[in-house]
């Protein structure tokens, strides 16, 4: 009981500090409008002009998957050459190129693990990073659908050598059970009118910039350990009778009740400012809120009990909230060769169960991972600032 | 005041690596008493208070608060006692209600306890029109204030009270003081650090010197003052002051003892009124220019600086001599 009055006190002075509801609240929400402004017309993004690239000029299987993106709205796609594709790319012209390597289709059909190249202009790295995204999203379902494909092909016809145009039929099936798998278009595509389907940047950034922010704030409350023991609060506290574990689990619950606040307080905000929808599962959107806060309310505990002073938590902390958000996607989105490393990081996994919701409307089936991931993260954090925050009490 | 002891502290040490800030301590405090300890910064006032608040751990020694071990029972022990730091440890952007009624919480009062105490104590320390204000808006005499009635919410058997004067102007002061001495009268049992002489002369039945983490004396400020001999102490500052001067000085007759920085000299005495002129004599003829000049009788200053060689509230620059070994 006396933890939780704690956590309220803490929860109520956070919240009378104006610079902290500013860095909570005001500054994610200018941010996203401003992304929203800068990177596309109307605030969202039109299609995405790809060029798809095959393995050898005018092979059958780049006009196949040319034809095949073609039949996703939200992608306009031509076939070329590389160095044609690169041309357009440097130029603006095309947003991306898909380079199809050599085999992919033996791949595809063998349900082997799918690599496709994306060549893009690190300056228009926005609409390159979302078609990057999609690509990689495709690849996944690529797979999975090669896998079954590949099932039914065999339980009709045996062990009888395929076509190129049998395996061509088989991909064009596979891609429309893909988009059929899609049973909702993802929220990224959002109509704007029947005619056009526009991804809303908003949608990336929403999320993406709420887990940033949280995090820094999650810095600034959790450095509440240091300045409590400054101003010797923290002293009064242990010198009245209660326990030291229920001193620490006052100050965990109060950064994490903030947490919670002001990430569902962003998650409505996005919703009610720039009409960001998070999907059909408002218990998937609440569970993946309440996940990531703990997370983070975890992470920056730790560094504030791994620091001796409040000065130290907090350039400690902004160096790794920095360098989490731009490897995790927190500020732009991740590329191919920062991925093996963006999965190390708190940011990737959190926005990509947010991501999950709000672009693919996926619910709770599709943020398992990154919610098991994220909670996974959430988990070790808290027992190693318990840990850290006991040996801090008994020096 | 009775004899029952509330606290017994007994060969107390805290060494942090090779700094022993408390050697050896042992004294007790009875029941109803105000026992100060006087000595100048760094001397290990506060770190033996903090390890009866059950805040630091001792390294060796024992010490209990009404007959339960800090240490081995540190609930039980923290449960008696009320703790008024040196520092404002309040809530800045709380209002003094607020903070009165979460440290309540701390101490564990239900609500239909908690909120007529807060209200007692508003009015005790006469803040009650300024309950709703925000703590950080406050005068440095009011946090004193509020931060003094938190230590006495839980209606702890002993107070301890940490340089609760400290920062604050002389008007402020004396009616902190006053209100410590009427708590006293009520019976409250108060253990208070300080390193100046008003409080500790003021409020405390005995008094512990305290230097270098040791404890040199204990007694009531009579016994204190007989222990040394009863000099006076006569005090000086001189622009122009020089070793040969001193020790000009050092060779009068009536001087006991001396103890200079440079531009001070405290000369004790047996009698100090006479010495003066003669001292200031010296000095002019000498060359020096005489700023200030004044003759005290015994105090507790007086003790201090017999014991330590030093002025207890200029820790730093002083040298000692003695006139007479």
């Amino acid at each position: 009981m006396r933890a939780l009055h704690i956590a309220l006190k803490d929860l109520r002075i956070k919240l009378a500090d104006r610079n902290t509801l500013v860095l909570m609240l005001l500054m994610p929400v200018v941010l996203t409008a401003i992304m929203g402004f800068a990177f596309g017309s109307d605030s969202g993004i039109s299609e995405v002009r790809l060029a798809v690239v095959g393995p050898e000029k005018g092979s059958l299987l780049a006009d196949g998957a040319a034809t095949l993106l073609n039949r996703i709205d939200i992608f306009e796609a031509e076939v070329a050459t590389e160095e044609e594709a690169r041309e357009a790319v440097s130029s603006g012209r095309l947003s991306a190129a898909i380079a199809l390597p050599p085999g992919i289709l033996d791949a595809v059909v063998g349900g082997d693990p799918v690599e496709i190249r994306v060549l893009k202009d690190p300056a228009s790295s926005i609409k390159a990073g979302i078609a990057e995204s999609m690509v990689e999203q495709f690849a996944g379902f690529a797979s999975a659908g090669g896998i079954l494909g590949r099932g039914i092909y065999e339980t009709i016809d045996g062990d009888a050598p395929m076509t190129d145009a049998e395996r061509l039929g088989l991909a064009g099936w596979m891609f429309d059970w893909m988009r059929d798998a899609w049973s909702e278009p993802p929220i990224a595509i959002e109509s704007a009118d029947q005619e056009v389907r526009r991804i809303d940047v908003r949608s990336y950034f929403a999320p993406s910039l709420a887990i940033f922010f949280l995090l820094f704030t999650m810095i600034g409350s959790a450095k509440s350990l240091h300045e409590e023991r400054e101003a010797g609060t923290l002293g009064r506290l242990r010198s009245a009778p209660i326990s030291d574990a229920s001193i620490v689990a006052g100050k965990l619950l109060g950064t994490y009740l903030l947490a919670v606040v002001q990430l569902l307080g962003l998650l409505a905000l996005a919703a009610l400012l720039f009409g960001v929808s998070w999907g059909s599962s408002p218990t998937a959107v609440v569970v993946m809120a309440l996940v990531t806060a703990a997370g983070a309310a975890a992470i920056a505990t730790v560094i504030a009990a791994a620091t001796r002073t409040g000065r130290q938590t907090e350039q400690v902390g902004t160096i790794a909230v920095l360098v989490m958000s731009a490897v995790g996607g927190s500020m732009w989105p991740v590329t191919e060769k920062l991925e093996p490393v963006a999965r190390f990081t708190f940011n990737y996994w959190a926005q990509r169960g947010f991501n999950q919701l709000v672009l693919y409307d996926a619910g709770f089936e599709g943020i398992t991972q990154p919610l098991l991931i994220t909670g996974l993260i959430a988990a070790v954090a808290f027992a190693l600032a318990v840990a850290l925050l006991a040996r801090a009490q008994t020096q | 005041m009775r004899d029952a002891a509330v606290i017994e502290v007994e060969n107390l040490t805290k060494r942090y690596g090779s700094v022993t800030a408390v050697d050896s301590v042992s004294f007790s405090v009875r029941e109803g008493e105000v026992f100060g300890f006087l000595g100048p910064n760094g001397a290990g006032k506060t770190t033996t208070i903090s390890i009866l608040s059950c805040l630091v751990r001792p390294t060796s020694g024992t010490a209990r608060i009404c007959g339960v071990d800090v240490v081995r029972n540190s609930l039980a022990a923290r449960s008696k006692i009320g703790v008024v730091p040196q520092e404002i440890a309040l809530y800045g952007t709380l209002s003094a209600r607020d903070n009165l009624v979460f440290w309540g919480r701390m101490y564990g009062l239900p609500d239909r306890v908690l909120m007529p105490r807060v209200d007692e104590l508003l009015e005790v320390v006469g803040l009650t029109e300024r309950s709703g204000g925000r703590v950080d808006t406050f005068s440095g005499g009011m946090k004193r204030r509020i931060n003094i009635a938190i230590g006495l919410l839980h209606r702890p058997t002993v107070l301890f009270l940490d340089e609760p004067t400290v920062g604050i102007d002389p008007q402020t002061r004396r009616s902190i003081l006053e209100l410590v001495r009427t708590l006293n009268e009520e019976g409250l049992t108060i253990l208070y650090t300080t390193h100046y002489l008003e409080g500790a002369e003021f409020l405390c039945d005995r008094i512990g010197i305290m230097d270098v983490g040791r404890l040199i004396a204990v007694g009531t400020k009579r016994e204190l003052i007989e222990s040394i001999g009863a000099t006076d102490l006569v005090r000086i500052s001189a622009k122009g002051l020089t070793t040969s001067l001193v020790s000009e000085i050092e060779e009068l007759e009536p001087v006991e003892r001396l103890t200079h920085t440079d531009d001070r000299v405290v000369v004790n005495a047996m009698s100090g009124s006479n010495l003066l002129p003669v001292v200031v004599d010296v000095l002019t003829r000498g060359g020096a220019t005489v700023v200030s000049a004044d003759v005290t009788e015994p105090n507790l200053e007086s003790v201090f600086l017999h014991m330590t060689g030093k002025f207890l509230e200029e820790p730093e620059g002083g040298t000692e001599s003695d006139a007479q070994a």
